[in-house]
């Protein structure tokens, strides 16, 4: 219970200051921006079809529209994320005000708990409010809801880790610029861990989320991809935990 | 209900305090005094369950810092020397969170009382960045109050406070503890020890150098420091002649500190003024005793 209390305090905290009202609109701006590109640039490839009929058995919303949309997103989650993470432990030790928490009935895993689904709400949030684009190309035509719910997941799984990954980073400083630029780098580093590799089954592929996350955005959810995410989720997780009890007794 | 045996706290290499041992009894009002970085806010962190001890034990009504620490943590109410605030809330919607968070019995209506108590209804719908120091504080101590703890733990609380701030606060201590609250704070404010404390419990780097009633450890001397003009042997005999003077300490510049059984200031003033009588002031007993017990008298 007081998990939930934790968790709606932190997202309410997201929508009383700038930086989630900033990043709330940035991300609105730019998956709105990128919807629309690829929409006008699916009918201009579209009105082509005149001129080489053929190709036509090969376009459809899933390849040209849904899956680059949630690439897109995907690589934007990348930098939202550290924003939305670096508050929740950095802040409270600039501001001194871990001590309510520390010194209240709570436990630190729940401390953690709380901290986690606060922000994983706001992302909720955040992919809920992009769901009217899928949602407007039933007036046109007929997407594969299945690719939907799929991106969806996909986009779903990786914030897990990725928010998993920056509240570590944030509890690791009271510098939020710090804890923003790490989270940032290091995500950014396990992006383009997959451009290297040079099979999908090499290390640099296995530890890479993107050759976790296209599967996913295929809409082939295979358990060895599942155990990537939730196996990062627990393990920052716990080195949260770890570090804020190491705190106590240092 | 506070019973420390043999704490100590170790950082890295610094021994922040070394085998504290002392005992409070319920509705006590305890002060914590001693100079800055002598272990007070540590103590007070460990009983509080913020901080891990190196070696000793803390109980609490019976309970274990240590072992239980949900179940201590119910009992008390902490405001540390920053009141710890989240500033993007309203002075309200702060303080359900915090009486949800610490299982106030009946939250909303507690909280209704204690921004009564301290005196908050005015700015009780306003965002807590947006308050004064002073406001904040208050904030911090409703904090503290909000789930009715019976044991409140105070550090510095009346720093940052103005005089009538100050005076309402301990008016506040003093009712609480009527109420069978046990109260212990840390101040380096002397009189506030004076107007409050039924005891006081001096630690100087890291130790207890003493643990007494107010009344006791002030007993009933006083101590004053005097400056003359042309001091000599003659200003040592006439201040030594005077009825009630115990000890007379001669210093550089003139200065002379007597140590009395009563107030004697009138007297000595009287036997000073021919050797020119420029400054006489009289220290508070307690002062006298905290001074030479933390080392840092003249």
């Amino acid at each position: 219970m007081k998990v939930l209390y934790i968790a709606g305090r932190e997202l309410r905290a997201a929508f009383t200051t700038t930086v989630g009202w900033i990043v709330l609109c940035g991300w609105l701006e730019i998956t709105g921006l990128f919807w629309v590109l690829l929409v006008s640039n699916y009918a201009m490839e579209s009105q082509n079809l005149v001129f080489n009929p053929y190709a036509g058995a090969y376009m459809n919303l899933t390849d040209y529209l849904l899956s680059p949309f949630f690439g897109n997103c995907a690589v934007i989650l990348v930098m939202v994320v550290p924003a939305l993470t670096m508050r929740t432990f950095s802040e409270e030790f600039a501001n001194r005000s871990m001590e309510l928490l520390a010194t209240s009935p709570v436990s630190t895993a729940e401390i953690v708990l709380g901290k986690y689904l606060g922000v994983l709400g706001f992302v909720l949030i955040l992919l809920g409010l992009t769901l009217q684009y899928p949602v407007s190309l039933l007036r046109w035509g007929s997407p594969d809801w299945g690719a939907i719910a799929g991106g969806y997941i996909g986009l779903l799984l990786l914030s897990s880790v990725l928010l998993a990954m920056g509240i570590w980073f944030s509890s690791l400083t009271k510098n939020q610029l710090v804890s923003l630029i790490l989270t940032f780098v290091v995500a950014l580093g396990l992006m383009v861990l997959e451009w290297g590799s040079r099979s999908p089954d090499d290390w640099m592929a296995q530890l890479s989320y993107m050759s976790h996350l296209s599967e996913v955005l295929q809409g082939a959810i295979r358990l060895s991809d599942l155990a990537y995410f939730g196996g990062g989720v627990v393990f920052f997780l716990l080195a949260t935990h770890q570090r804020m009890e190491s705190f106590r007794w240092s | 209900m506070i019973r420390v045996q043999q704490l100590t706290k170790v950082y890295g290499t610094t021994l922040a305090i070394d085998r504290l041992e002392f005992s409070i009894e319920r509705g006590e009002i305890v002060g914590f005094l001693g100079p800055n970085g002598a272990g007070k806010s540590t103590t007070m962190r460990i009983l509080c369950g913020s901080l891990g001890a190196t070696s000793g034990s803390a109980q609490i009504d019976g309970l274990d810092v240590f072992e239980q620490p949900r179940a201590v943590k119910r009992l008390i109410g902490y405001l540390p020397e920053v009141p710890p605030l989240y500033t993007e809330m309203t002075v309200r919607s702060f303080l359900r969170f915090c009486a949800r968070v610490k299982e106030a019995a009946e939250p909303d209506r507690q909280v209704e009382q204690v921004i009564e108590r301290v005196g908050l209804s005015s700015v009780a719908h306003r965002l807590i960045e947006h308050l004064s120091k002073g406001f904040r504080q208050r904030v911090g101590l409703a904090q503290a109050l909000v789930h009715a703890p019976r044991v409140l733990v105070l550090d510095e609380p009346s720093s940052g406070l103005d005089p009538a701030q100050r005076v309402e606060i301990r008016e506040l201590v003093r009712e609480l503890s009527q109420g069978e609250t046990t109260v212990v704070l840390s101040t380096h404010v002397l009189q506030e020890v004076e107007a409050v404390c039924d005891r006081v419990i001096i630690i100087h780097e890291g130790h207890i150098v003493a643990q007494d009633s107010v009344e006791a450890l002030s007993g009933s001397g006083t101590a004053i420091q005097i400056r003359v003009a042309r001091p000599g042997p003659e200003v040592l005999a006439a201040l030594e002649g005077v009825e009630g003077v115990v000890a007379v300490q001669a210093s550089e510049g003139g200065r002379y500190r007597v140590s009395a059984s009563t107030d004697v200031r009138e007297h000595l003033a009287a036997c000073v003024v021919p050797f020119g009588l420029l400054e006489l002031s009289g220290q508070r007993a307690l002062e006298d005793v905290f001074l030479r017990l933390t080392g840092e008298a003249a």
